[in-house]
């Protein structure tokens, strides 16, 4: 019940799983998907494990700089990618300002890690409560002989790798927070495991829903979603939209507190994002925002995911020679 | 003056109280001889008996008995020897005889000697314990605190008769040196909690100490945030169960109410009632309670954002209704809602405020002028009156969080009005992340409801039966992580 330092394993799912909510297409076939994952969770976790270990061995300013910009840059997509997702829905209703505002603002109360944390276990709660309660309401349009049967080709299996290697910054992030007298158990294989196959679930959702069509739906989440009907309210769209802007604001809670980590350790070795950091963080994420604005979303964010493995290479690559260095210093 | 000790002399002493009392029609003096020495008595009419100290102490001291040690031997005598009961340590500063006069305590000063014996003699006007007027309870103990803080103490003490209850009794760095006491139990409450508490406490400064409130925003650690780090209760019996579960109870002298600290969310959806009814009714009410709580806060925002931005949730045949009541009134959803509430807000403080002769007529007013006549006139619509109506009245199911309901429901219906579901969301995660980051304490303010555990069920948003809920004490800081 007292909290001294508390696990931010539950926000880092919700940032993963948001993911998969907020994505405008299906990925794969779920077939597909689920034979990968076999390989890509365990690989995954890899990755993160080991640029845990490399950043653990000597991160430079420099590397450190480039993570937080790297963050800043993924916040200003998500972002995007959420004002996209409401253009869509709500043609010309919502503006990017309004967006920019209505999901920053919440961070404001988001700045202390207990309450990243604690919200984050409400959130979650109600992000799988939503996604089951959407379920339910769609359950009837669920058949079984929508499922695929043709064979899996090779690029089907490229397709579902390719999306599953896509590295977010939540793997990389559990090496900056403080460190816990009580730690959970494999936290790198268990948001692996629950990325992944929450992705694959979805996916085996989606096309037990539109059957062959699957690939081709706009935001088929949300479109399944419009169609579950309700005896008192007949479309669930703007409760799921409601759960994703909580769920994106407290991703962008997350990546803040890691920046100021990255940026002034010595500052944020307390639990919480000082208060006069916020009109800067707010005043940049909106301007790089109207300035990304018109950027292809899906392009951005192929981009990012290949930025993201460039720094875990480069810390990779920083660690090993520190390590060794470290060695024949020993061996000397 | 104030710091420096008691001269021997008693014309002196006496010369000083007149300087520093003289003006004040209740300060009362008596020059008398005790075994011909001359001694003087010093109190407040108002605050101690005379009559009283006439019975107890005066009689005692009419026998005049013979004594050997001049002054100073009449001093030890009163303190160690004689029947009189006077406080055990006498007073030899400026300082204490001050307070202690002020605290209803008659002194006698003895000519010769720099120490003056303190009598209690206190008798001050004083309301006789009643029923709690704020806290509604159909079972249970019937009492509630008044405003002389023994009086609260001795309630507490009466249910709490164990030797683990501590009661230290400090006076706030306030001009009118206004008493509080913090209570707790030294085997349950965290120890490291407590001396926080007790250093917060003793750090305050205040120009006045008048009700236990004055100490909540000292302890809150984000000013920001909206949710209260205390819990008040008028109630001896809801203090003593907090005690119980390891807390601290703060009593201010003068107030009736309690401050409990630390306090957690799910303790405003709790009532005493709540372990006297059976499991089954209990839990019903408590999530009809925070049902409430949702209703009272995200209610008004709801509506309007339904009407306004997303009326493809709300099922046909209502719709069609809610638009012809929207169609008939002048002003939008939310400025519609927003007056309405406002107006809803205006009619009760004007009952709470208004003398209680003309109280019933204001809400009669309110009802009647603003509710039917505004309906009648196409002002508002039916529909935003009967959602301003369930939220007002959903508010007092969870009276303890009245203030911030109201706030977070203007707040919820701006937002919501302006910005639709974003706006919604935008409020809801506020609240949320709100609540989530109050650590009264350093302790998670939404215990035991999240992260969810059987404890969450045991005893949060539902209790479970008593045999259960008796084989596992909840102790805040006992499964500390």
């Amino acid at each position: 019940m007292k909290r001294e330092s508390p696990s931010l394993l539950a926000a880092l799912t919700v940032g993963v799983l948001v993911n998969v909510l907020l994505r405008s297409q299906s990925a794969y076939w779920p077939r597909a998907g689920a034979a990968t994952a076999l390989v890509c969770v365990p690989a995954l976790a890899w990755v993160g494990w080991f640029f845990s270990w490399a950043w653990r061995q000597g991160s430079t300013p420099l590397l450190r700089i480039a993570f937080a910009l790297l963050l800043f840059y993924t916040s200003a997509l998500e972002l995007l990618r959420f004002w996209n997702l409401a253009q869509r829905l709500y043609p010309g209703m919502v503006s990017l300002t309004a967006v920019c505002f209505m999901t920053l603002l919440p961070v404001l109360y988001l700045r202390r890690v207990s309450a990243i944390s604690q919200t984050a276990h409400v959130v979650l709660c109600l992000l799988v409560l939503a996604t089951g309660f959407m379920l339910l309401t769609v359950l009837s349009r669920l058949h079984l002989t929508n499922l695929q049967t043709q064979p899996l080709q090779v690029p089907d299996f490229a397709a579902a790798a390719q999306e599953q290697f896509t590295l977010y910054p939540e793997y990389l992030l559990p090496v900056l927070w403080p460190r816990q007298e009580v730690k959970p158990r494999h936290p790198l294989l268990r948001l692996a495991f629950l990325s992944l196959w929450f992705d694959v679930g979805i996916h085996l959702m989606l096309e037990l829903f539109y059957g062959a069509a699957m690939p081709l739906r706009v935001d088929p989440l949300h479109a399944a979603a419009r169609c579950g009907a309700l005896s008192v309210f007949n479309r669930l769209e703007s409760l799921q939209l409601i759960l994703w802007a909580m769920a994106v604001t407290l991703k962008l809670a997350l990546y803040l507190y890691a920046m100021c980590r990255l940026l002034a350790p010595q500052e944020s070795q307390g639990s919480s994002v000082r208060l006069n950091t916020f009109p800067l963080y707010i005043g940049g994420i909106w301007l790089t925002c109207v300035i990304l604005r018109k950027t292809e979303i899906e392009i951005a964010m192929q981009t990012r995911n290949l930025l993201t493995w460039g720094l875990v290479l480069l810390v990779g690559m920083g660690g090993a020679a520190a390590w060794l260095c470290k060695r024949l210093r020993n061996f000397g | 003056m104030q710091q420096t000790k008691l001269s021997r002399s008693l014309q002196k002493n006496l010369q000083i109280l007149q300087n520093i009392f003289g003006s004040s029609g209740d300060f009362y003096t008596k020059e008398l001889a005790i075994s011909g020495i001359p001694c003087a008595i010093v109190m407040f009419t108002g605050l101690s008996s005379p009559e009283k100290l006439c019975h107890l102490a005066l009689d005692m001291l009419d026998r005049n008995p013979v004594l050997l040690g001049g002054s100073d031997g009449l001093c030890d005598y009163l303190l160690t020897q004689s029947l009189v009961p006077a406080e055990p340590k006498p007073v030899e500063d400026w300082n204490s005889f001050v307070e202690m006069l002020c605290n209803g305590m008659t002194l006698l000063l003895i000519n010769g000697s720099t120490k003056a014996v303190v009598f209690s003699t206190q008798e001050m006007p004083q309301r006789s314990v009643s029923t709690p007027t704020g806290e509604g309870n159909m079972r249970g103990s019937q009492e509630a605190f008044t405003e002389l803080l023994r009086n609260n103490l001795s309630l507490l003490r009466r249910q709490f008769r164990s030797d683990s209850l501590v009661a230290e009794i400090a006076t706030s760095h306030t001009p009118a040196k206004t008493e509080y006491c913090l209570c707790y139990d030294k085997h349950v409450a965290p120890k490291e909690t407590i001396d926080h508490l007790r250093a917060r406490l003793a750090e305050i400064q205040l120009p006045l100490l008048l009700d236990s409130a004055y100490f909540a925003s000292f302890l809150k650690q984000d000013k920001m945030n909206l949710f209260p780090a205390a819990a008040y209760t008028e109630r001896p019996a809801t203090a003593c169960a907090r005690l119980c579960e390891g807390k601290a109870v703060v009593l201010v002298s003068g107030c009736p109410y309690a401050l409990v600290v630390p306090s957690f969310f799910a303790e405003h959806f709790e009532c005493l009632d709540d372990y006297a009814s059976s499991a089954v009714f209990a839990g019903l009410i408590r999530l009809l309670k925070y049902l409430a709580f949702l209703l009272s806060v995200f209610g008004p925002g709801l509506y309007v954002t339904a009407v306004s931005f997303a009326p493809e949730v709300i099922p046909i045949q209502m719709l069609t209704k809610m638009a012809q009541a929207e169609v008939s009134t002048p002003l939008p959803p939310m400025l519609e809602m927003l007056s309405v509430t406002l107006l809803l807000e205006i009619v009760r403080e004007a009952g709470l405020r208004a003398p209680q002769a003309i109280s019933h007529t204001v809400s009669l007013v309110g009802a009647l002028i603003i509710g039917e006549t505004a309906v009648s006139a196409g002002i508002v619509s039916i529909p935003v009156l009967t959602m301003a109506a369930a939220a007002t009245i959903a508010t007092l199911a969870v009276p303890s969080l009245y203030e911030q309901s109201i706030l977070f429901r203007f707040a919820v219906i701006l937002l919501a009005g302006t910005f639709g579901v974003l706006g919604l969301a935008c409020a809801a995660l506020v609240i949320l992340a709100m609540a989530c980051g109050s650590e009264p304490f350093g302790y998670d303010y939404l215990y035991p409801l999240m992260p969810l555990t059987r404890t969450s069920w045991r005893d949060g948003f539902v209790r479970t039966i008593w045999s259960s809920l008796a084989g596992s004490r909840e102790v805040i800081g006992h499964h500390e992580t």
